[in-house]
């Protein structure tokens, strides 16, 4: 397995060279005017107004929050998808039971209001 | 005759395995296999950028006749070098870095943002033995790969220092962390079948039993696709990236290569959305007649061609309805489609020496595929006349409202007047 | 020196650098990076001990989930303000992770190895010596490891379905997450304003104020109304 990863390895440095050798050469091909108007923050041609302070909302944090629920559920099926085939009728049935836990937290979350806009 | 058809079948084994051979007669060993891997990455990295390349192209074309015109036709015969205008304008433009930006971050973004859509490649079988690695968790790897490029974002969207990119930024990663968990429930109906997470062998079980898993599992694979595009940002779930929405989101401050890069780094996960789809559900590079390599790229191009149809075709969504979309819809009904394979698996058997183990009703294997089938339709259907009678009452819920407040508005007009 | 061993020491000095970096940098959206980078080492570790599935989940979990989370629990609380002093008790948080270490060491140390042994063997393999008398490997490559390493994700996902082995602790993690997100929720949840024993005075006294600023509102109309108009409304209120 570790051999099997190695060419992961290889292709992670390879192609992060490759890939960083475009913005370089960008850098180099392009013109350099820069001047304060072109560097000042974007915001619809008008002046910033205040330091870059974006209203953050709880929505996004519970979002990310029933996201870890899921995920970790996920992780936790894959294995069991994979011995599923030699797998006796009552570890199917612990499992769904799983899978309802998840589920019974994503209705939980929807009668709560959390999935309400973003 | 037999030998110059497998040398036409196996050509791109042979070249691999010719070019392998002469470099681990130069190098020693360690070394040698170093340098075969690096230059196979650089194959395979070559071959997708031409293809996104080309279908950047294709896609303009595509559009374009979709919405009754005819697109660029100026750069070069029929606007056939339009990449290579596009890449040369690129590279000439200046790169104009905002004077507040966190140097490293900004520009490490786009870079990091392209490796990973790259990295997905390693684990696709393009042949029947041409492959980066065949990891023996291989869609798992690409889950993984996809779930760690939403850092990318975040950087982006941060070392702008600024708040409207932060802002798309973060509706991005929301977006982008919602799709995932459909893409990976949607998984496990075919893991559970096929026994391995190799891609190799989920594509080898689909020959050998004849029977692609888009007859299996309809509905996985339609949740698949959904999630997918909205995973790669494409349209009609292009809020990412579209030029009218919050300033042109989290990419609002790069430009010129940089801004290409990311370009580029979103065809290429589309891309890899696309060849991953016919791996695991048409039937991969297997096929009757023609040499693998060329069946991978039909019906890659077959199903990147249903993308570009799908972005010419319908309008935007709007974020809440997509995130309603996925948490209200796709994930309920995966789950559920889940536990309903996950009963069927075990009742509906089909090999007999698993009866004698755990049990089950023997059936052959078109019958269990088609149950499967019919089960996921049935689900499918269900949860759509469902959403559909829920949203039906929103909407009716809606209307009356409107139509109270008019009223309500309409009489304290006429007191004002009296 | 094998190649595993270069990458195992490349590793190791990713993650204890990314990590110092991770307490002594200034700006909190780097250490959270940092952090990440570390997660990413990590990973790397769980190939070299032919752990491929835990590589990838760690990717997923902790890269793809806990470190978005992470991200979007610090822009909650402080915004894009981030640039932070260094702890003030920071003599005091070293002599206690000291003392934590220790008494971890003491109690986890596996037992038939013994700690002089573990640091001379391990300069022993910087120079590309053997460990007991055999070449040095993560993982040993002989016959029972080969079996377990082939099939080891296949017997977990077996074993996690099994009652008698980790089927119960598998619906108790679940409950647990499930505990979590209930909990999250429930302290996220929006408040009305008169929640507290303190906002509801303040909403009592914002409640009183109103009053009496409509009451002076209606008194100046009707001071301020022209007679004909005060007419129509009397007579309009009959």
């Amino acid at each position: 397995m570790r051999t099997d990863f190695a060419f992961v390895g290889v292709m992670l440095l390879v192609v992060f060279g490759a890939v960083a050798v475009v913005p370089v050469l960008n850098g180099l091909l392009g013109p350099k005017k820069p001047n304060a108007a072109k560097q000042a923050t974007y915001e619809c041609g008008m002046e910033t107004v205040g330091d870059a302070w974006v209203q953050f909302r709880v929505q996004y944090y519970l979002f990310a929050l029933i996201f870890v629920l899921f995920d970790v559920g996920g992780v936790l099926l894959f294995p069991f998808a994979l011995a599923y085939n030699g797998v006796a009728i009552w570890s199917v049935l612990v499992v769904m039971l799983f899978a309802g836990t998840l589920l019974a937290g994503l209705f939980y979350a929807w009668r709560k209001g959390v999935l309400t806009w973003d | 005759m037999d030998a110059i058809f497998d040398s036409i079948n196996n050509l791109v084994k042979i070249i691999g395995d010719a070019i392998a051979g002469l470099v681990g007669s130069l190098l020693p060993h360690p070394i040698s296999d170093i340098v075969v891997m690096a230059l196979g990455t650089l194959a395979i990295f070559i071959v997708v950028l031409t293809l996104c390349a080309g279908l950047t192209y294709l896609e303009r074309k595509l559009v374009a006749r979709i919405q009754d015109r005819i697109g660029p036709n100026m750069a070069g015969p029929k606007g056939l070098l339009l990449p290579i205008a596009d890449a040369i304008k690129l590279f000439t433009k200046e790169l104009t870095t905002p004077a507040a930006a966190d140097k490293w971050v900004y520009n490490l973004a786009p870079i990091i943002v392209m490796v990973f859509a790259v990295l997905t490649y390693a684990v696709v079988p393009f042949a029947p033995d041409v492959i980066g690695t065949n990891l023996n968790i291989g869609v798992f790897y690409i889950i993984a790969i996809g779930s760690a490029s939403t850092i990318a974002i975040l950087m982006a969207g941060w070392g702008s220092r600024n708040k409207f990119s932060l802002l798309g930024a973060f509706r991005t990663v929301a977006q982008l962390i919602g799709y995932e968990v459909p893409m990976l429930l949607n998984l496990i109906p075919i893991i559970m079948l096929t026994g391995s997470m190799s891609l190799v062998d989920i594509v080898e079980r689909q020959w050998n039993t004849g029977v692609p898993f888009l007859i299996y599992f309809p509905l996985s694979a339609l949740c698949f696709l959904i999630s997918g595009l909205a995973e790669t940002g494409r349209s009609p779930v292009d809020l990412l990236e579209a030029e009218s929405e919050i300033v042109a989101g989290f990419h609002v401050e790069y430009s010129g290569m940089k801004f290409g890069l990311i370009m580029i780094g979103e065809y290429a996960n589309s891309l890899a959305i696309a060849v991953v789809f016919v791996s695991l559900f048409l039937g991969g590079y297997r096929g009757p007649i023609l040499p693998p390599y060329l069946w991978l790229l039909i019906k890659t191009l077959l199903v990147f061609f249903g993308f570009m149809w799908l972005r010419g075709t319908l309008p935007r969504v709007r974020i809440d309805q997509l995130l309603n979309m996925n948490w209200k819809f796709l994930v309920p009904i995966s789950v559920v489609h889940i536990l309903l394979i996950m009963f069927e698996g075990k009742l509906f058997v089909t090999d007999p020496a698993r009866i004698a183990a755990t049990g089950g009703i023997l059936v052959p294997v078109l019958l269990q595929a088609v149950i499967m089938g019919g089960t996921s339709i049935g689900l499918l259907l269900g949860g759509l006349l469902l959403a559909g009678r829920s949203v039906r009452g929103e909407r009716l819920q809606h209307d009356a409202d409107m139509t109270a407040r008019r009223t309500a508005n309409q009489k304290a007009a006429m007191a004002l007047v009296k | 020196m094998e190649v595993s061993q270069i990458v195992f020491l490349i590793l190791t000095v990713t993650l204890l650098g990314a990590a110092a970096l991770v307490v002594t940098t200034k700006n909190l959206f780097h250490a959270a990076l940092y952090l990440i980078v570390s997660f990413f080492s990590v990973a790397g570790m769980y190939v070299l001990l032919e752990a491929g599935f835990f590589a990838a989940a760690q990717l997923l979990v902790y890269i793809g989930a806990i470190s978005i989370l992470f991200i979007f629990a610090v822009m909650l609380t402080r915004g894009t303000a981030l640039i932070t002093p260094l702890n003030s008790q920071a003599g005091a948080v070293g002599v206690m992770s000291a003392i934590m270490f220790a008494i971890l060491a003491v109690f986890l140390w596996p037992a038939p190895i013994r700690l002089q042994e573990v640091i001379l063997g391990g300069f022993r393999l910087l120079r590309g010596g053997t460990y007991g008398g055999e070449p040095w490997q993560f993982v040993p490559n002989n016959a029972d490891t080969a079996a377990v390493v082939n099939n080891a994700t296949l017997r977990l996902g077996a074993a996690l379905g099994d009652f008698a082995q980790y089927g119960a602790l598998l619906l108790l993690s679940g409950a647990l997450l499930l505990v979590g997100v209930i909990g999250s929720i429930w302290v996220a949840r929006e408040r009305k304003i008169a929640d507290t024993r303190a906002d509801r005075s303040e909403a009592a006294a914002d409640a009183r104020h109103e009053a009496q600023l409509e009451s002076e509102a209606e008194a100046r109309e009707a001071a301020a109304l022209p007679a004909g108009a005060h007419a129509a409304s009397v007579e309009g209120q009959h």
